[in-house]
């Protein structure tokens, strides 16, 4: 009976953090190396872990979270295997390397809790998305999973004097030492109902990346179910 | 994925993509070096006969346009777009080179490409670095050579001599400077290191200039415990506590073997309990905690025997030798399975780093118009072709470059029209130089091509189309469709449309008997006849229930036409 399934077991672990198809997560948790995950991302665990939301650290850190309701991470401590998921997004896994991230809020679903980390609005741009655009920056030595709805696409900026604009609903992460403005596009005519349906953007320039999603879903599921 | 290529692999391109416009790009630096990457056109001795085909940054195309340099561009420090169809018949070989611009050598590279791209996915890939090279000045990289049918050999042959030596070598004296000074002896190009993309100089960390032994799990001929990573905790910072140590850095492994203690699965240094189902095997054997309370189960160790299939090149596992203990039956079936949870710390195939764990999403690059980043995505660069794109509101995800963003209205008839049959895009002008990339609710997109023809496309499935389209409704005919007519858009002219689907859709060929279903069919070429089929059975009414399948459309038509089916019914 098992023969078909048998294909969909985990493979063994080599790394902190993979990916278990392309949707979901899997973290090798050890005691004294904690992670910190969406609240309500967890699909499976095995071992002996332990969740704590919105642990006083991260309250800290996250105090002016722009929904004010309290961070949405929980922290994962044990010994075990963890899965994640977020409602079938893929799951990019990062590495970082001493080098930086900056994440968009719906998008990041786990990272380590020692790596150094806080959370920053976008500025200008806050008050026209509609879901409060904070992102959280995060660096280090360790491990980030990041979520897209659809294949992500990875695009240079390349330092060039052009800049790269970005819908913010389908923006997932970028470079931390980007320039980011936003940019409102729309001209008298787009307010009385003739817009474009692109109306604000965000200018990303300098040197570095942006990774974009090929959807403009970018409800937050795992806080919509509450 | 691509294929990866080593030093003297050949192919032949059909086997690669069916594609005849290639492009194809070169990553090459070094600290404080510049490259010149040109391509030579060679006749069928292997000169270069006509200087009209070298083609090098002095010289951007060659006559007909089939060799053409698009500069850097996509983490390429050079890029070259290759029609094989129209490159004309006294040119039997491309040989694509790099040299060095002043002072310098070959050894010095940072791990480098080149690849090529078709349809907007990499079918190539050949990789080398500096460890391949010594003092050479020039590298001949890859050729494309005519042999019953265009194939592509990856070269990697160095030149001591520069520039001058290698137009020496395609000009015509010296044809006997085949000798290569490089070495011979094939060192691997390491195909996992090559970060790839990304100037490495600046943005990669230095982690990729390390040895293997860090950046890559190397498949390493030595025997070595594990992807290496044994000398990383410390740097990475999540170093689990000294207690439960993991194996000691590579070298040291024969330790774990002798260890007196080691019951099958259990190594001393740290995995002290199998996992918690697993109720029998010895905990006692193994050595006293390591600084960990007894009692607790640790998965923080290493294992254990059965490891990791992807360790397999390790001597043997390190119970050698002893019997197995019995595995608890709900570990049995998973012989390749670790026993318990062990957490290699070492960065990740490909290298450590934002740049590298992306490497897989970058941006493919063309000289084309419209591009195909992924199943998801497309790119349309307005700077070629020069018209604008008319696109589904709301369906740009990024642009770079002038692109301006105006409304699109369909008129007044347009708009009755629309109104009334349902077919009714909400779309705007995308106009300017620029990139856009375009997706829409992670739909998968087919960029399809007209050339004077027509296709049939439902509204809600098109997302983006060049403006030189026209376009109109259409009314399929028949008894039975809820509403009484099905309407759909028809387009015509030369350009690109981009059609989008619900999941991988089906392209079925026009036969005489081919059905589809009036909600999943998304596209049909506009030479096939469409009449509505109604399945009368007798024996339908005989029954109570529907099988709900009882209106289809059939579709006729002359050979070369088809349909296009989405898994999903709207």
């Amino acid at each position: 009976m098992n023969q078909p399934l048998a294909g969909f077991a985990p493979a063994p672990v080599t790394a902190r953090m993979e990916n278990h198809g392309n949707h979901m997560l899997k973290v090798a948790l050890q005691t004294g190396n904690d992670l910190l995950a969406r609240v309500g991302s967890m699909v499976a665990y095995e071992g002996f872990i332990q969740y704590e939301p919105n642990p006083p650290a991260v309250r800290q850190i996250a105090r002016d979270w722009a929904t004010g309701e309290g961070a949405p991470l929980m922290k994962c401590s044990g010994d075990g295997l963890l899965y994640l998921a977020d409602y079938g997004a893929d799951v990019v896994v990062i590495n970082l390397n001493g080098d930086g991230i900056s994440v968009n809020a719906t998008n990041l679903l786990a990272f380590d809790a020692h790596l150094s980390w806080g959370v920053e609005r976008v500025k200008g741009l806050a008050k026209f998305a509609g879901q409060g655009l904070w992102n959280t920056r995060i660096s280090g030595q360790g491990w980030v999973a990041l979520t897209s709805r659809g294949t992500p696409i990875v695009v240079d900026c390349g330092g060039g004097e052009d800049e790269t604009y970005v819908d913010p609903d389908a923006l997932v992460a970028w470079s931390p030492n980007l320039k980011v403005k936003g940019k409102r596009s729309f001209k008298a005519q787009s307010l009385i109902g003739r817009g474009s349906g692109e109306a604000y953007q965000m200018a990303f320039s300098g040197q570095g990346i942006v990774v974009v999603q090929p959807s403009e879903d970018s409800t937050d599921r795992l806080r919509v179910r509450g | 994925m691509a294929r990866e290529f080593q030093r003297g692999h050949k192919a032949r391109i059909s086997d690669l993509t069916l594609g005849t416009d290639l492009y194809v790009g070169v990553q090459i630096s070094a600290p404080g070096l510049t490259f010149d990457i040109s391509c030579f056109g060679l006749d069928a001795d292997e000169r270069l006969s006509d200087d009209r085909y070298f083609v090098f940054f002095n010289q951007p195309k060659s006559p007909e346009e089939s060799i053409q340099l698009l500069g850097a561009q996509a983490g390429d420090t050079e890029s070259f777009r290759v029609t094989l169809d129209r490159i004309p018949s006294q040119i039997r070989k491309l040989s694509f080179t790099a040299t060095i611009d002043g002072a310098g050598q070959m050894s010095q590279i940072a791990p480098g490409y080149l690849r090529i791209v078709a349809g907007g996915e990499e079918v190539a890939r050949y990789s080398f670095d500096g460890s391949e090279f010594s003092t050479e000045r020039a590298v001949m990289l890859g050729d494309f050579y005519f042999k019953d049918g265009w194939r592509f050999a990856a070269v990697g042959q160095g030149f001591d001599g520069g520039l001058e030596a290698l137009l020496k070598n395609f000009g015509g004296e010296v044809a006997e400077e085949e000798a290569p000074a490089a070495p011979q002896q094939p060192q691997q190009p390491q195909p996992g290191a090559v970060p790839g993309f990304a100037p490495p100089a600046q943005a990669t960390p230095p982690a990729f200039a390390a040895p293997p032994a860090q950046a890559t799990p190397q498949p390493a001929p030595a025997p070595q415990p594990a992807p290496a990573p044994a000398p990383q905790p410390a740097p990475q910072g999540f170093a689990p506590p000294p207690g439960h140590t993991p194996p000691p850095a590579p070298a040291p492994a024969p330790n774990v073997h002798v260890a007196p203690t080691v019951v099958a699965p259990l190594t001393p240094p740290g995995g002290t309990v199998p996992p918690p189902a697993a109720p029998v095997t010895p905990a006692p054997t193994a050595p006293a905690p390591y600084g960990q309370p007894p009692q607790q189960p640790s998965y923080g160790g290493r294992p254990s025997a059965p490891m990791p299939p992807g360790y397999g090149q390790q001597p043997a596992p390190y119970g050698a030798g002893q019997p197995a203990p019995p595995m608890p039956p709900g570990y049995a079936q998973a012989p390749g399975r670790p026993a318990a949870y062990e957490v290699p710390q070492g960065a990740p195939q490909g290298g450590a780093g934002v740049t590298a764990a992306l490497q897989a999403f970058k941006e493919t690059p063309t000289g084309q118009r419209w591009t195909q980043q992924n199943k998801t995505l497309v790119r349309v660069d307005l700077g070629i072709g020069g018209q604008p794109v008319l696109a589904r509101q709301g369906s740009m995800v990024l642009y770079q470059g002038k692109v301006d963003f105006g409304y699109k209205g369909a008129g007044f008839m347009g708009r009755v029209v629309g109104n009334a049959t349902g077919q009714e895009m909400q779309l705007m002008r995308c106009s300017g130089q620029g990139q856009v990339f375009l997706a829409e609710n992670s739909a998968h997109l087919h960029p399809v091509e007209l050339q004077g023809d027509a296709i049939c496309v439902s509204a809600e499935n098109v997302l983006a189309f060049d403006e030189s389209l026209s376009y109109e409704v259409r009314r399929v005919e028949g008894h039975g469709i809820p509403g009484g007519a099905l309407f759909t858009m028809q387009f015509q002219g030369t350009g690109t449309i981009v059609v989008k689907t619900h999941g991988t859709p089906v392209v079925l060929p026009v036969t005489p008997t081919t059905f589809a279903d009036c909600n999943a069919v998304v596209a049909w070429s506009a030479g096939s006849q469409v009449i509505v089929s109604s399945q009368v059975r007798m024996r339908r009414n005989a029954y109570p229930g529907d099988t709900g399948e009882s209106v289809n459309l059939q579709f006729r038509g002359a050979p070369g036409n088809f349909i296009v089916v989405q898994p999903y019914e709207v």
